[in-house]
């Protein structure tokens, strides 16, 4: 797609490409911060709809790909305290979605991990969600965030930190039960 | 305890998902929605302009044909002060004109009588 994108020529971009393009990403974020399908899926929608909305703002497919993942995490920080203040049990929801998941995985810490991303604090899920599903620096990050870069680094040290931890834990118990 | 390679699994259990194959279909039924609505939007504006055009042109034609009675019945005014003047003007010298023949009668009487 970079390569018929031209810059400065009065052209929309494509809004059915960038999406088949996108889809994957912006579901998988969104999934990554609510650790619910159906959820991400809605998350997914809007952050689309809203790509429609601001179409013509786009400038490149690098600045495509930032725009939607800097969206995809808000529009999910958004949903997840909508959640938390109209008191879902998110947890029993978290618990059977990935309980429907367990056979595509290979490990049993692999199985848990998701649960386990979905105690973390929001931002630290966000920072450690962009590094390892999509392989961002911290200084990247830090630009889709908006967050100053030293605070990404604490938030990645922290949440991974806090995750081997509870994954210790939570292994311990598995091992113990198998 | 396979914690040496705990970001490897972490990375492997956020891996991307492919999205559930209803998304497109409900994300492009969404866009044709709101397209829909955004055109029934623009052309109820694209109708509201126009009556506002039609309600602003027949307020000119109004206000214009106000100010061009009031314009016309001025100079009407105008015109019959201007005729009353004369006549009042006319009926002046006529006065004037009967004394002076007054006037001049007697002076005339005068002068025989003198004779």
């Amino acid at each position: 797609m970079a390569n018929d994108w031209q810059p400065g020529i009065e052209q929309l971009p494509d809004f059915e490409r960038l999406f088949d393009e996108h889809q994957s990403m912006v579901f998988s974020l969104a999934l990554g911060m609510t650790g619910d399908r159906g959820l991400a899926e809605e998350i997914a929608q809007d952050v689309f709809m809203e790509l429609d909305r601001n179409i013509a703002k786009i400038e490149s497919p690098e600045h495509a790909c930032f725009w939607l993942r800097r969206v995809a995490i808000s529009r999910s920080t958004d949903a997840l305290r909508r959640r938390r203040t109209r008191g879902f049990g998110l947890w029993v929801e978290i618990e059977e979605n990935h309980g429907a998941q367990a056979e595509e995985r290979s490990s049993p810490l692999g199985d848990r991990i998701d649960c386990l991303l979905a105690t973390l604090p929001e931002a630290q899920r966000a920072a450690i969600v962009l590094r390892y599903q999509e392989d961002l620096t911290p200084e990247e990050i830090a630009a889709t965030l908006g967050a100053p870069l030293a605070t990404v680094k604490s938030q990645l040290q922290r949440g991974l930190k806090l995750l081997r931890t509870k994954a210790e834990s939570q292994l311990k118990e598995y091992i113990r039960a198998v | 305890m396979p914690f040496d390679d705990f970001e490897s699994e972490l990375r492997e259990s956020l891996r991307r998902r492919p999205a559930p194959a209803s998304l497109k279909r409900k994300v492009m039924d969404r866009r044709a929605q709101n397209r829909g609505q955004i055109q029934s939007i623009r052309s109820a504006a694209r109708r509201r302009n126009r009556m506002v055009w039609l309600e602003r042109i027949a307020a000119s034609l109004v206000l214009a044909g106000v100010a061009g009675s009031a314009v016309v019945g001025h100079y009407a005014v105008e015109r019959r002060k201007g005729e009353e003047a004369k006549q009042q003007v006319f009926t002046a010298l006529r006065i004037t004109n009967h004394a002076f023949q007054v006037m001049n009668d007697r002076l005339q009487q005068q002068d025989k009588d003198s004779h």
